[in-house]
């Protein structure tokens, strides 16, 4: 029989990169002094399961690196050696590499067989060192290489052979000019890690006439000559990844070193290192069966497997009695529950007139079944929640990298790791957080000489905290650094011609204005752009969760955004509002006050659109009942009820003829089972049965302008 | 601007038209002019040489303003034309030796 081992794979990848977060975070932790024998354990306990589960599904490469790295952690852990900030530089790298590895095995890529040799001969150099001595790099002076064991040639070396460093093989894509990256940036950059030689190659520059200026035709090798980390070079490159072909390959002693190693040690076959990894309970059983019946192999192979993909550490140590259930099976029990949370309110409805002794038993019945399904309910939803640690555990290593590839001393501090979101919201969060806080280390942190000749500590201080409010999520991402400049934003977007000459703007309104689509934030505060995202994407996809962002700022003490999430997106609070015979739901949140309108509030414009004067403020008038083309019960203004909602800055009156109760709705998406409506956010069903749309009140206001420019453009025409 | 004549001496000004032998490099030479560089070294090639370069009021330079002063040293060198470099500006100096292009900047003749 043959076992298909790949039926274990998913599992086994999704643990290990769980693990691998889990031993980032230790390592972290050691490299902010935190040193004690259990973070060394867990690092420890990671490498040894994914070398053990990539030995068993032939994952020859990871287990071969990850075998060395596990006897470097093994010398940690047994007190040989001790930790440094260089030697977690290199675990963290070998935690990068091998998360590298593990994806590009997953997705069948081939690996970066260059970046893991390299590697490989880094970690074998340490090992060869004695382990009572510093622990030494790829950059390791003469004597310490001349210590190999093993070394073929006990010869002195002279100064060529142990000249040690880097060689770059650097090809720009064709949009890498266009995106703002220069090569001039880069190369400076890497002079200041070591003397470099730098030969450039010209021969794809065509004729001046038919060059196009704004595309790199040089390519470039370099020698980076001196001992230099492998992470420093790749920081210079960091952002221009994806943007340009680079080869890495060092040299000296440390790449000749590993050449004159023997080869690295090859795991024990998949039987050996299985039951090596399998927990002791079922770890006898396989291994006796394979002896006695070695036809048996499929089965204990299949124990192995599954011992193997189980004995990953998981990233919330601890947490032995949690299981693995996936998100389509709680979205359809969800959804199962809101159908529930419908029948219980048309059941409630049905008994409402019903009258004598059974019908008031029925009623106390139905009120006791309305309890429990909204405890139901709620523990559904409870399931769907993650800790935003899930989203902050990335930033340490972020603010790390980052903040030594710029040169600025930072602390991160995170506050509220453990607030809970929706797993989708606190999915699509990440990638505008990340933006976010990498603009706090970019624009908004000063150098350390900046800060001490302004007064302020040397070390930067970011800031990340998640909070409960009001039925939201609240995160803000804060900063000491030098905040944003006002004046020079208000220049620029009346340069653009987004704000007028004699324009005057609230503080807010000019701070909202770097969220404005291609309003570059490189262009406001720093000379680093080419990241592919702004900070109008930031706000969109913010905005497409429902939630709300606002920008703080105090010159010279720093910035802070506050962004508004939904709990979930699965479930609304909303508020019930009639026009004619359909009910719209509108989200609570947008809503700022409901009125009643009196005449002299109202203005007429030449253009038959009408405008509603809120105290200092006037507001454009939006009639539901035409927007959507039905039929309402009032179409004066006195009769029915003015709902004044905001979006993006912005405010309208929306006139409905009645308001309804307050419910928390179950969303139905249109676009799922219908088609997406500008303007609607959704559906869901009533306690009566009927269906109610859900606003989408951004949509809503931008269908209204839509339909205002039509009506002003026909009336111009005519 | 990116590229003047020597007839519009500020340092800023636009080309009128492109005085035989002389080119005179702006202060500004990044991908933001490069377009408008390239279509005066263009204009400037239809000249008769041999060339002098002036790049002593080069302010800012990036890799884009160098790449094309480098394709322009190219078809000097593939048509046989000599330049000299009359001056250059610690900046275009300090952007050659780091890009690496020395060498390709040296006249033919």
């Amino acid at each position: 029989m043959t076992l298909d081992l790949a039926q274990f794979h998913d599992t086994f990848f999704a643990e290990s990169f769980e693990a691998l977060d889990s031993m980032e975070n230790a390592l972290l932790k050691l490299s902010a002094g935190d040193a004690d024998f259990e973070l060394i354990n867990t690092i420890f306990r990671v490498a040894h399961s994914i070398k053990g589960g990539a030995a068993t599904f032939g994952f020859s490469e990871v287990a071969s690196f990850t075998h060395t790295l596990e006897t470097l952690l093994d010398q940690l852990r047994g007190g040989k050696r001790r930790v440094d900030a260089t030697l977690v530089d290199t675990l963290l790298r070998s935690g990068d590499l091998m998360r590298a590895m593990l994806l590009a095995t997953q997705q069948k890529q081939p690996l970066d067989k260059t970046r893991v040799a390299a590697l490989h001969a880094e970690i074998e150099l340490i090992l060869a060192t004695p382990g009572d001595s510093p622990t030494t790099t790829v950059a390791a002076p003469p004597a310490n290489a001349a210590q190999v064991p093993q070394a073929p040639s006990p010869v002195q070396l002279s100064p060529e052979e142990t000249r040690s460093g880097w060689r770059i093989h650097f090809i720009p894509g064709p949009k890498l000019l266009r995106h703002g990256n220069d090569p001039l940036r880069l190369l400076r950059e890497l002079t200041t890690l070591a003397p470099c030689d730098v030969r450039v190659d010209a021969k794809w520059i065509p004729p001046l006439s038919e060059l196009d200026p704004e595309e790199c035709r040089l390519s470039w090798r370099i020698e980076v000559n001196g001992p230099v980390q492998e992470s420093a070079i790749k920081a210079v490159f960091d952002w221009v990844e994806g943007e340009c072909d680079l080869k890495l390959e060092a040299f000296g002693p440390a790449a000749e070193t590993s050449e004159m190693m023997p080869a690295p040690k090859i795991p024990p076959p998949v039987e050996e290192v299985a039951a090596a990894v399998a927990p002791p309970a079922i770890e006898s059983a396989p291994a006796v069966e394979a002896s006695l019946a070695p036809k048996n192999n499929a089965a204990s192979t299949q124990a192995a497997a599954s011992a193997a993909a189980a004995a990953l550490p998981s990233a919330a140590a601890g947490d032995g009695g949690s299981i693995r259930v996936s998100i389509e099976k709680i979205d359809e029990l969800l959804n199962s529950v809101g159908e529930l949370v419908i029948t219980q309110s048309v059941l409630s409805q049905l008994a409402a007139p019903l009258e004598g002794h059974d019908a008031e038993a029925l009623r106390n019945a139905l009120g006791q079944l309305e309890r429990h399904m909204r405890n139901l309910q709620e523990s559904v939803m409870r399931v769907r929640m993650l800790p935003i640690s899930f989203v902050f555990n990335r930033f340490p290593r972020l603010v790390r990298d980052l903040g030594q590839r710029l040169g600025k001393k930072i602390e991160l501090r995170l506050t509220g790791d453990s607030t809970e979101l929706d797993k989708t919201v606190l999915e699509k969060i990440g990638d505008p957080l990340v933006h976010l806080v990498r603009n706090a280390i970019d624009h908004g942190i000063e150098t350390p000489e900046v800060r001490l000749a302004a007064g302020k500590a040397a070390h930067g201080v970011i800031e990340l905290s998640a909070y409960h409010k009001g039925g939201n999520v609240i995160v803000e991402v804060s900063d000491d650094g030098g905040g944003l400049k006002r004046e020079r934003i208000l220049a620029k977007a009346r340069e653009r011609g987004l704000v007028g000459a004699d324009e005057e703007l609230s503080e807010e309104r000019v701070f909202n204005l770097i969220f404005a689509p291609g309003f570059s934030t490189a262009d406001v505060v720093s000379d680093v752009s080419g990241r592919g995202v702004g900070m109008d994407v930031v706000k969109r996809n913010i905005n497409e969760l429902g939630g709300h962002v606002q920008i703080h700022s105090t010159p010279g003490q720093g910035s802070m955004v506050r962004i508004r999430l939904p709990l979930t997106l699965a479930i609304l609070d909303g508020q019930l509002a009639r026009v004619g015979s359909e009910v719209y739901v509108v989200p609570i949140v947008s809503i700022v006050e409901t009125i009643q309108v009196r005449a002299e509030q109202v203005n007429s414009l030449a253009s038959r659109a009408q405008v509603f004067r809120l105290r200092d403020d006037y507001l454009p008038i939006v009639r539901l009942y035409e927007l959507f083309g039905i039929e309402p019960q009032y179409t004066d203004l006195l009769d029915g009820l003015l709902m004044i909602v905001e979006a993006d800055g912005k405010r309208v009156g929306l006139f409905v003829d009645e308001l309804m109760s307050q419910q928390q709705v179950v969303i139905k998406s249109l676009e799922t089972n219908f088609r997406p409506v500008v303007g609607l956010a959704g559906a869901t069903m009533l306690g009566d049965g009927r269906v109610a749309l859900i606003l989408d009140i951004p949509g809503v206001i931008s269908r209204f302008q839509a339909q205002e420019t039509r009506r002003s453009t026909a009336q111009q025409a005519a | 601007m990116a590229l003047e004549s020597e007839a519009n001496a500020p340092a800023t000004g636009p080309v009128v038209a492109p005085m035989a032998g002389r080119i005179v490099l702006g202060a500004s030479c990044t991908i933001h002019e490069a377009q408008q560089m390239r279509a005066q070294l263009l204009a400037q090639a239809e000249l008769p040489g041999p060339y002098e370069i002036d790049g002593s009021a080069v302010q800012q330079v990036d890799t884009a303003g160098v790449q094309l002063v480098v394709a322009f040293a190219l078809d000097c060198l593939e048509r046989n034309i000599a330049y000299a470099w009359k001056g250059r500006s610690a900046a275009l100096d300090d952007a050659i030796r780091v890009l690496g292009v020395g060498a390709l900047l040296e006249s033919p003749v």
